[in-house]
Formats: structure tokens, sequence, C-alpha cells
């Protein structure tokens, strides 16, 4: 298999870098345990964990279909208390709404 | 504990079998036996066997208090012979050598019969099978002790030197720890500086610390010591001799070294007097072949890197690098990341590369992951401008302390993408329009052109497949044991299917090798980082001291003996032995032979074998004993039925042949 064929996703970089810089947008520490998708009050459809991939792996297309679960979260923080791995889940999803707001929305 | 004691009320009950008396204990376990081997009617039927004197059963034989009341009954009943029916005799046979021991019986005089693994255990779905066959297990326990007789330890004086061949970091430190013991080392390298891997290494986990440093420093207080001759660009060429006292060639100069050396200097030839204890030789040995005496021989010879095929992952395309490269080049300076005069942006690991194969090495390296987690959590810390480091794994094994260093990753950006086994990631060379050459503008890669693309699948995001330009794919390969042919013909070391040396038990002897006096240590044994390494080099101290700093080491009497009056010298059991152990003396000269180890105690069956016949002038084998391992091997070859094995005589064995054939006892559970 050559490179490129089959629809593979091209992996960005800078997205995340964009997003926020890589010490507050710490999702890389994420180990897919699940806890924050228990604990959820809202019951978000996307797994925040898969959303943060989208971002880390530069895949603004798959981020851009989940606009409406991203600013559906209370930021009540319940998933970011209970996460073992310290991601900072609620702020993440602060800096994700700060970039949708400026490149999508124009704000 | 005594659920049932059957004391021979018959004083005469070991009458016809030549007056043994003989104790015989059942043991139940805990359940593991009696829940499907009914030991009551085990003891019934065989407390009335020639020569048992008292049965019992137990709830576990091995307690102390169960071990004490059983040096009792030796010492009250005046008993000569000792059956276990328990578990595994590579469990317990040491336990109740020595019980037998403290209760002043010889422990050859003890008998282990294994009714739990090769009986209870696997026959749980037939209690009546199980207890017959338990029953005529022991029976042919009692049949072995009533011919037993005691035996003693072949007692082997050692010389205090050891050859250590190897001269990295674990061979380096047992060297250094040999010598502060007060033995003389010979520490043989192949290449022509000491240090191996780690003198290639800059900074290594978990201390920080720099490998060049911690040989460098090694090396000085190797070198500064008095008791260690170092030989370099030197390799180890013969063994001969016998435990305890092996004659170690070594050829020095690589010149030498290429010529087919000797395996053993020419009878008459004066050895060179290198090795005199506490008087080691100082200062760099002369090119040629010399040899030396050593009580234990320690092998460190290390691994070699695993080597990809053209193509494997990529491997052949310029930025395609094996870990041992990738470590040179971050060593290689201090400042941000560059590769062919390029700053490196992105880095892509591979793992498990060369090892965990379905088929070829099957092992886990061990090493690698932290390694690379190490080496990237290093480049990330270099560059202003960030680097994407993204690790496509299979499984990150970062065990015991080394997690935390892929916690830190983790939280430091390092982007983990788990492949599948049966889709493993493509490397190409980038072209215009798949990511490669440049990237839009708007990821601020502008003018960045990427030598490489990564196809892979990650589980981790809904199994995408993803594409990712990169500048360098570092391939995470793992170890593969060095090619060691000549050494292994010369040591016969035994060798693993996957070609590392083989300990005789990885968890209860682990440096230990079949070879009397010949220890195994560092990642030639398997897989290992540098602390494990180090460890096992210096249990390998500890066990070479264990035989060399008393004098003396005993060795179990089980072996071979020849009757030299049946004898013809015929030669098939020297071809059938593994270790040279026959060899062929006159008849005469037998005794001779035989005594010629130093401090050997003669307790063997041949001892009362030897007429007066002087003229007699035949060719005869006789066995040595310190190069027997009691394998057996040569007793069923011999036309004239000859050797007997001590502990395994024929007539024990027949004796056993004959108590399993009894009638099998009924069982009333």
């Amino acid at each position: 298999m050559s490179a490129g064929v089959n629809g593979a996703t091209l992996v960005r970089p800078a997205l995340a870098g964009r997003v926020g810089a890589l010490e507050e947008f710490n999702a890389s520490a994420c180990m897919n345990c699940g806890v924050c998708t228990a604990v959820c009050p809202m019951g978000i459809e996307v797994l925040p964990r898969r959303l943060f991939r989208y971002v880390l792996l530069g895949m603004e297309d798959q981020v851009l279909e989940q606009i409406e679960s991203i600013y559906s979260c209370l930021l009540c923080k319940m998933c970011e208390v209970n996460c073992p791995a310290g991601v900072h889940i609620a702020e993440n999803v602060r800096s994700l709404r700060h970039h949708i707001n400026r490149t999508v929305f124009g704000l | 504990m005594n659920d049932q004691i059957v004391t021979g009320s018959d004083p005469g009950a070991g009458a016809d079998a030549g007056g043994r008396r003989i104790g015989v204990y059942v043991c139940q376990c805990g359940g593991n036996i009696s829940d499907y081997v009914s030991v009551d009617d085990v003891v019934a039927a065989v407390k009335d066997e020639p020569g048992v004197v008292v049965a019992r059963t137990a709830m576990f034989t091995c307690s102390d208090a169960t071990q004490q009341e059983i040096i009792n009954d030796i010492q009250d009943q005046g008993l000569d012979g000792i059956v276990v029916a328990s578990c595994s005799p590579k469990l317990h046979t040491f336990t109740f050598r020595e019980m037998s021991k403290r209760a002043g019986l010889n422990p050859y005089e003890y008998t282990q019969v294994n009714i739990r693994e090769q009986c209870s255990w696997t026959h749980t779905d037939d209690k009546a099978g199980a207890t017959g066959k338990a029953a005529r297990l022991v029976r042919a326990g009692i049949a072995r002790t009533s011919l037993t007789e005691p035996l003693e330890p072949i007692v082997v004086e050692t010389v205090p030197n050891v050859v250590v061949i190897g001269g990295g970091i674990a061979g380096m430190r047992a060297a250094l720890g040999l010598a502060e013991i007060g033995l003389a080392v010979f520490l043989v390298e192949k290449e022509a500086e000491l240090g191996g891997w780690a003198a290639g290494f800059a900074e290594m986990y978990p201390h920080g610390r720099d490998g060049r440093d911690l040989v460098t420093r090694l090396e000085e207080r190797i070198r500064r010591h008095p008791g260690i001759t170092v030989f370099t660009d030197a390799e180890v060429v013969g063994k001969s001799g016998s435990f305890g006292k092996y004659e170690v060639g070594i050829q020095v100069g690589r010149e030498q070294a290429e010529a087919p050396a000797p395996k053993t200097q020419p009878p008459g030839t004066p050895k060179p007097e290198i090795s005199r204890p506490g008087m080691p030789q100082l200062g760099t040995p002369e090119p040629g072949a010399i040899t030396v005496k050593a009580g234990s021989i320690v092998v460190a010879t290390g691994f070699d890197s695993y080597e990809p095929q053209e193509g494997e992952f990529g491997y052949g395309l310029d930025g395609v690098l094996t870990l041992p490269e990738f470590k040179r080049l971050v060593d290689s300076s201090d400042g941000p990341l560059a590769y062919g005069g390029r700053p490196v942006r992105t880095i892509v690991y591979i793992y498990c590369v060369g090892s965990r194969q379905a088929e070829g090495n099957e092992y886990c390296s061990r090493y690698c992951c932290t390694a690379a987690i190490h080496s990237s959590l290093q480049v990330a810390t270099r560059d202003a401008a960030p680097v994407s480091r993204y690790h496509l794994y299979r499984d990150i094994r970062s065990y015991g302390r080394y997690e935390p260093l892929y916690n830190e990753s983790r939280e430091k950006g390092d982007l983990y993408l788990r492949f599948p086994d049966e889709e493993p990631p493509v490397v190409a060379q980038a072209s215009s329009g798949d990511g490669g050459g440049a990237t839009t503008a708007k990821d601020g890669d502008a003018g960045h052109g990427y030598r490489l693309t990564v196809t892979t699948r990650d589980l981790l995001t809904d199994g995408a497949e993803l594409l990712i330009p990169a500048d360098l794919v570092v391939l995470v390969t793992g170890m593969v044991p060095r090619e060691n042919d000549d050494l292994v013909k010369v040591l016969k070391l035994p060798v693993g299917n996957d070609g590392f040396f083989n300990e005789i038990h990885p968890k209860l002897r682990p440096v230990e090798t079949v070879v009397d006096g010949v220890f195994i240590c560092g990642a030639c044994q398997g897989p290992k980082n540098s602390t494990e390494a180090v460890a096992s080099g210096l249990a390998a101290v500890t066990q070479s001291a264990s035989i060399l700093k008393r004098g003396y080491a005993e060795l179990d009497p089980l072996i071979a003996v020849v009757d030299p009056d049946t004898c013809e010298w015929c030669g098939l059991c020297l071809e059938a032995c593994p270790y040279e152990a026959p060899r062929r003396v006159e008849q005469d000269q037998e005794a001779a032979g035989g005594a010629d180890q130093e401090g050997v105690d003669h307790r063997g069956a041949d001892a009362d074998h030897r007429g007066a016949d002087t003229d007699h002038r035949k060719m005869v084998a006789v066995i040595d004993r310190v190069a027997c391992k009691g394998c057996g091997g040569c007793v069923p070859v011999c036309p004239r039925n000859a050797i007997d094995l001590l502990g395994y005589t024929d007539a024990q064995m027949r004796a056993m042949i004959d108590g399993l054939l009894q009638e099998p006892t009924p069982c009333r559970m």
C-alpha cells in the first residue's frame, strides 16, 4: 500500500498548537479509561477522549462535526475532577470553543 | 496432624528387605492430594510392605511440625530409610534431604514419590484410580528405598580465580565485584575497548547519568584493582580440565585469533603461570595464546540490536533509523534535533520491531519501550519549536519504576497511537500530494518538506486510518542474541529456542547453567536493561563466591560408576556422554584414575570390586566423578551392562517396576 491512498486522514500536528498551547491542552495524557464518559451528567454523545484525539491528530473536519456536543457541555468539571490522568477536560473544551468561535463563527 | 499412625508391631517386618527400617509419609497437601487420593487407603496398602516400620499420613509433610515428627521417628524408631509421598521432587527434595541430615540419616536414604502433580492433580475424575496409582507409586518408592545406600557428596577443590567473558557493563561490574571479595579475575573482551553498549550511550534512564561516564569510572576502578587482569582484543578459545579448576585458553590479539587456535596446549607444553591466586599479572598481556586456571567462568557476552530487513517498516529509506542509530543522533548534540542538515519537526516511533513477532523473535525485548520514551523526552525538551512525537505501538511495557516516564511523556504531548497486530504501519517515501513535500500554509509548516509518510490505523481513534508526514521514523528495535557459536562450543553453553543462553531455573537459579561453575549474566541470557544486567552480574559474583571462597564445592554423588571387572572398554559410553566423563584407563590404574581428583571421597559402588589380578592388563572405562552429571545416558548403551547409576541402580529400577506392578489397593473413598 502506498501512502495517501484509501482516504487516510492527514495528520496535521499544528491544530493542537493552534487550539491552545500544548501545556494547557493536555489531552495527550489521556489513558482512554472512559471515566469522563461515565460521570457526564449530559450524556454527551461524542466521547471527550475521542474528541481530543481528533484535535491532537489535527482531524479538523471530525472536530467540526461535533460542534453541537462541544457547546452542550455544562463545564461542570465532573469529568475533570474524576480524571485519573489529570486531563483538564473542561478547560480543553473551553479552548476548543474559543478556537471555533474565532475560526468558524468569526467572533 | 497425626491422622493415622501405623507402627509395625512385628519387629521382624523388615527381615525380607535386608533388615531395612523404612518410614513412609503420605501427604494430604491440605486437600490437594487427599481430595482425590484416599491417603488412608494408601497407607493401609503399603504398611506391610517389606521393611516398612512406620507409615502415616500428614496434612502438610513439608511443615516444620511434621518434619520434626519424622525426625523423631528416625531417631526413636531407628529408621534407615524414608519415603515421602507428596509433590514433585523439584519442590522439596532439598527440604527432606536437609531434614534427613538433621535427624542423622544420610540424605540419599530418602526417596521422594510424586503423588500430586503426577497423580491427584491429573486424575481428579477418578478417585479409585488415583488411589490405586498412588499406592503403586509409593510401593515403588519403598522398593527403591530398600536398596539405597548412604552416599557422600563429591568434594571438589576450587581455584579462587574467575574468567569473566565480556567487558560490557554486566561483565565489568561482575569483574569488579569478584575482585572486591578477593578473587583473582581475568576479564576477556573481544573488542579493543571495555564498555560494550553502555559506553556508546549518553544520558541513560532512570537516573539521567551518562553511560560513557559510568563506564569510564568503572574502567578506572577495574584498571586500578590489582586483582583484575584485563585482556582486550581477546577471546576465550578453549576450556579443559574439570569443575573447580578449569583451564581456560585465551587468545589475545586479533591476528592470532583468526588463525586456528589449538583447543588445548599440546601435552608437555609448559603453561604460562598466569594464575597465581593473590598475585595476578599486571600490565598488558602480550599477544598470543595463554591458559589460565579458573574455578568459575562468568559469561556476559551481551546482545546485538535487531537489524531490520531491507524494506521492513521502510528500513533503508533516508530518515528511517533503528533505535541505536536514533540514540546516537540524539546523543551527538545538545541542541535542537536535526537530520540531514534540516531541523526535525515530526518523529514517528514504531514499536516492537524485531520483538513479539508471530514467527521469529517471539519474546519482548523489555528495554525498548522505556528507551524510546526516554529518548523522545530528551528530544521534546530541547527545541523551542514544537517537535511532534507520534508513538505507534502494540502495547507499552514501561514496567515497574519506568511507568512515571511514560506518564511524563504523555503529559508533555507525546501522542500514542495503537495499531492492530494484523495491520502494521506502512512507511513510504514522501511525494507531493500526500502530505509530503510541503504541507498547507495554514498548518504553519509552510516550506517544511517531509521525507517520509507513515500510514497507520489508530485503534484509539475509532480505528481511523491516518497519514502522518514525518522527518524521522524510528524503528524501536529489540535485542537479539549475539552470534557466539565458537564460545558455545568451547563452553558447551545451553542455548534456548530463542538463541539466548539458558539458566537452570529462571526464578530460583537465574545465573547458573547446567555446566558446573559456568555462570551467565546480563543480556546474553535474554533481554535486559542495564540495571537488570548489572544485577544479574552481581548474582553471578555471589554464585561464584559461594563455590570459590571456601576452597571447595560439593556435587551430587548421583553419578555413573563402572564395574571394572565387567567392562571391556568399547568406548560406547564415551560416545553417549555429553560431558566426556568416561576415560579409558588400564584396569589396575583405574583406582588411580579415580583418585586424581584431589579431595574426592570414594564411596562409589565400584570401590570393592577390584581383585588382586595385577597381571590383568585390560583397558576399562572410569567415569570422571566431577564431569559426570548423572544423566544416565551411558547406562543403557553399555553392551556388557557394566555401568550403574548411583541412586538409580538397575536393581533399584527393577525393584520399583515390581512395586508398580503389584495389584492396586481398593479405594474406600
